[in-house]
Formats: structure tokens, sequence, C-alpha cells
């Protein structure tokens, strides 16, 4: 760890991959480096679908409300629909 | 709730004649073998009575759920971002798939393994896959079923499948100030129940474990080598020469009642077979918290209650008993935490390990008489079991509650007068 790893908005050195699972999903949780600044992945384990948050998405997804929340875990709003 | 009931038949006229099958001084045989009594038994107590689920302390927090039951009736006790405790029936609305199959977990929302449908942590339907097969989204209303009354006492949650009937206060009446003397053992007046639970499968009848958990007439001959091997003084409770006393609670409750023997002694932590210099930590920590009364609660100890139909608080551990068919039951086990006292939660731990554990030496012993009794009870001849032990010398206590002596039938004469109630209930 050093002093700088400490400092608000910085994060230094590669982050390994930890698992955010249950019986229902299984996400591995890493903050990437490969950009101009760090953005959180995340792996679908199920899948291998990848997605990538920038900090500011970050804020979006903390300031959600839990009912738009709720909207997104409909498995037919976005994922298992019959016009995709 | 057609989705429990259907299964049970219709009571007819040929229902069992309860009051001939239980009498004062006897119960015949058949209560613990007769399928049919079985699945009445479902209907009238499990299926409609308070039957004790789980803690609030196995979901600490938001979006945390843990596999529970009532009966053979597989639960999810879940807990909302809103910190509500809920109990939903472990079945999907779809086509009835089990929706939860880890022990525990943390989820907010709950997605069916078979077809995507998709659960909040209450029971709300989210949505389901390809929603055009249904009009659009929305259009289905849904949910898990949940239990119908939802209901703790001092952290212990409770669930009936009867929409209405007594209040859980009514239903617990004088047990719950069992529950209370547990949790002022507490420094903080907390029980916490998170140490992981054993589960011993056992072919008996759920009652032959109801009726043992305060009869004070076996200790002496079934846990005899444990007490022997560990010099407990446990065993001298249970003697004719004790003055603990077996306590009808109502309602089928019941206790065996040790603190004469407690008083008598007047010794702090004997209940827990130790001393004071031996959990310095603990002892500071309860007469800081409470005071002067902290010596009398360290010289009384721990409850030993049976809650009906099957919660079982046996000083440092708790059990829950769980019925599966009129010959077969599973026992859960765990050792009480009590809130900010790690040093006796650690020594709680180890005691139950070695009473109840895979090679403890107290369950094991009283597994080997459920089963032992529920291959004699089905042997036809003499047909009844007796339950008149210390009739003869019952009194009334101040509160009004019938008392026996440490080694008498009281609890289970208790027990078989509320069983009769409820299976003899009309509504």
């Amino acid at each position: 760890m050093s002093d700088e790893q400490d400092r608000p908005g910085v994060v230094v050195g590669p982050s390994s991959p930890e698992v955010v699972g249950s019986e229902f999903a299984e996400v591995a949780v890493s903050v990437d480096h490969e950009g101009n600044g760090p953005r959180l992945k995340l792996e679908d384990l199920r899948t291998g679908r990848v997605r990538y948050l920038d900090a500011l998405e970050l804020e979006t997804v903390v300031w959600l409300p839990d009912g738009h929340l709720r909207q997104l875990l409909d498995p037919s709003a976005h994922r298992w629909r019959e016009d995709k | 709730m057609d989705c429990v009931t259907a299964t049970v038949p219709q009571a007819g006229t040929d229902r069992p004649d309860y009051s001939a099958l239980i009498q004062p001084e006897r119960v015949h045989g058949s209560l613990y073998t007769d399928p049919r009594i079985f699945a009445e038994e479902l209907e009238r107590i499990w299926y409609r009575t308070w039957v004790y689920v789980g803690h609030e302390s196995e979901v600490p927090q938001p979006g945390d759920y843990v596999r529970k039951n009532i009966g053979p009736q597989d639960l999810v006790m879940t807990r909302d971002r809103e910190g509500q405790v809920h109990l939903l029936v472990n079945r999907c609305a779809h086509r009835a798939n089990l929706v939860c199959e880890d022990e525990r977990g943390n989820s907010n929302s709950f997605r069916c393994p078979y077809h995507g449908w998709t659960f909040r942590n209450n029971g709300e339907l989210l949505g389901y896959p390809y929603h055009q097969g249904y009009g659009g989204r929305g259009k289905l209303n849904l949910g898990m079923a949940t239990v119908p009354r939802v209901e703790s006492y001092r952290g212990f949650v409770f669930g009936s499948f009867a929409e209405d009937g007594p209040t859980l206060t009514e239903h617990l009446g004088a047990a719950a100030g069992e529950i209370d003397r547990l949790c002022r053992l507490s420094p903080e007046g907390e029980v916490e129940l998170n140490a992981g639970w054993l589960k011993h499968r056992t072919r008996a009848n759920w009652k032959l474990l109801a009726e043992n958990e305060t009869d004070g007439y076996h200790p002496q001959f079934v846990h005899g080598s444990i007490f022997s091997v560990t010099g407990s003084p446990i065993g001298a409770l249970y003697s004719e020469k004790s003055t603990a006393v077996t306590r009808d609670l109502g309602n089928g409750h019941s206790e065996n009642d040790l603190r004469p023997e407690f008083r008598r002694h007047g010794e702090p932590m004997r209940w827990f077979g130790t001393t004071p210099d031996r959990v310095p930590d603990y002892v500071a920590k309860m007469r800081q918290a409470y005071g002067d009364e902290a010596e009398q609660i360290l010289v009384e100890g721990a409850p030993h209650v049976m809650i009906f139909p099957n919660l079982f608080i046996a000083e440092i551990q708790v059990f829950v008993i769980q019925p599966l068919s009129v010959d077969e039951c599973v026992q859960h086990s765990t050792a009480v935490q009590l809130k900010g006292a790690p040093e006796l939660n650690r020594r709680m731990i180890s005691q139950s390990i070695g009473s109840v554990g895979p090679a403890g030496m107290l369950l094991a012993d009283d597994t080997e008489m459920y089963e032992r009794n529920q291959v004699g009870a089905e042997q036809l001849r003499p047909e009844w079991l007796e339950i008149r032990r210390g009739m003869h010398r019952e009194r009334v206590d101040e509160r009004g509650l019938r008392v026996g002596t440490a080694t008498d039938e009281t609890g289970m004469r208790g027990f078989w007068s509320h069983y009769k109630t409820l299976m003899e209930d009309d509504k």
C-alpha cells in the first residue's frame, strides 16, 4: 500500500477480481486501469459478457431509485425480449 | 392457502376420536403411528397455529435470506431493504419450481432457474422473460406466496399459515417470560442464533421429541454416561430429591424450572457448570449492565422450556423440531449466542458441539430413545403410553400454573391437553 493509494479517487496497481456471487448470478468485479482513468470492470461469469462503469456511471447507480432498479430486474426489460 | 391444504384429506365423520385417544393418564399409540393423524396435525397444528421459524439474527443485513421450514413446507426467511422480515413459501408462482436452493445468501431479488421469473425478496413478482406471451409487462399479479402472519418476539420469528387466530403474545403466554430470561443473560439483553445449525434426521414421530424435552424422568437413565464422564451436576437436578419443578405453562408449553436448585446453592454460573473466575469478562459486563440484579440472573441461569409445537430452548442451545412424516422428523440445533458475551459464547459453542455435535453425547442418546420409542409404539399391545406420573402430587402455583416435581410428567399432560383442543377444534 503506497501513500498515494490512500488519496481519494486514486487507485494504484492491478486489481485482482473478486466475485460477487449468489445462486442467481456470478459477477467478477475489478478496477480496470487500461484507460486514462480507473473504471469498474464487471464480468458476468456465466456468459463472459463484460461491462465497464466509470465513476460518474457508478455514482448514477448509487443514486438510482429502488423503483428504477426493480424495473431493470424484470427479465424482459432488456435481456430476454421477443424483439431482440 | 390452497397450496398448503390441498394435500390434506377432507375431514369427514370418520375422523379419529381424540377424546378417546387422549385420556388424562394415557395416550393411544396410534397418535404416533397413524398417517391420517399426521395429516390432520399438519392441517390443525403446523399450518394453523404459531410455529417457530427462525431468528432475526440469521438475516442481519438487508438482502439476507435463509432457507427455513414449517413442517414439510419449505420457506425462505428474508430481510428487505427497509429491514422488515418476510417468510416466503419457496415455490415459483409459475410452474412451482423451488426458487431458492442455497441454505443462505444475500440477494434482494430471486430468479427462478426454470423460466427466469424474478421476484423481490418480499415475494412480489418483478417480471418474466419474453413478456408478449402474457400480453406485455406487468400483466400478472402472481407473487411468491407469503406466510400470512409473521411476528417476532425478542428476535424469535414465528409464522402462522392462518389468516386469523390468537396473536403471538396470546400463544406464547407464560412462555414469553422464559424467552425474556434467556435474553437477560446477555449484557445487551439480546440473543443471537448465528453459530450455524446442525441437522439430525430422526426416524420418530415429532411428538416423542416434544414430550421428551421437559421429561425430567429420563436424564438419570439416558444421560447417565455423559453425567458420569463429565462429572456434571446436572443429573442431580432431575433426582427425586431435587427441588426443581416441572411446570405446565399453558398452550402446550412446559418447562423444567431448575431455579429452586440453583437458588439453594446460590452460586453464580453454577447453571453453566463453571465459576465467575473462569468467565471474568462476562460476569463483569453483567454486573455493569444489571447492577444488583445481576447476582440473581447469574445464579438462576437459563431456561429449559419447550414452546409448542417446535421450539426447545435448552439452556445453552436451541432445538427446532421439523416433522416430515408420521415417523420421521429433523432436529435442528444451534448454540445460543448472547450479544456482548464473546467469552461465554465460545464456551457455549464448545459445549454444544460436545452435547449435540456429530460425536456429541447428549442428543445421540436421546435420538436412540426416540427411534426405539417409535418402533415400540408401532407394536400392537398394550396400545397405550403412560403420562400419569406425579398426577397425585401436582399443585397450582401462584400464577395459576400446574406444577409437578422434577421427574413428573406434568409437561406431557399440558402438551396433550392443548393438542387435544387443537385437534378437536371445529373452526
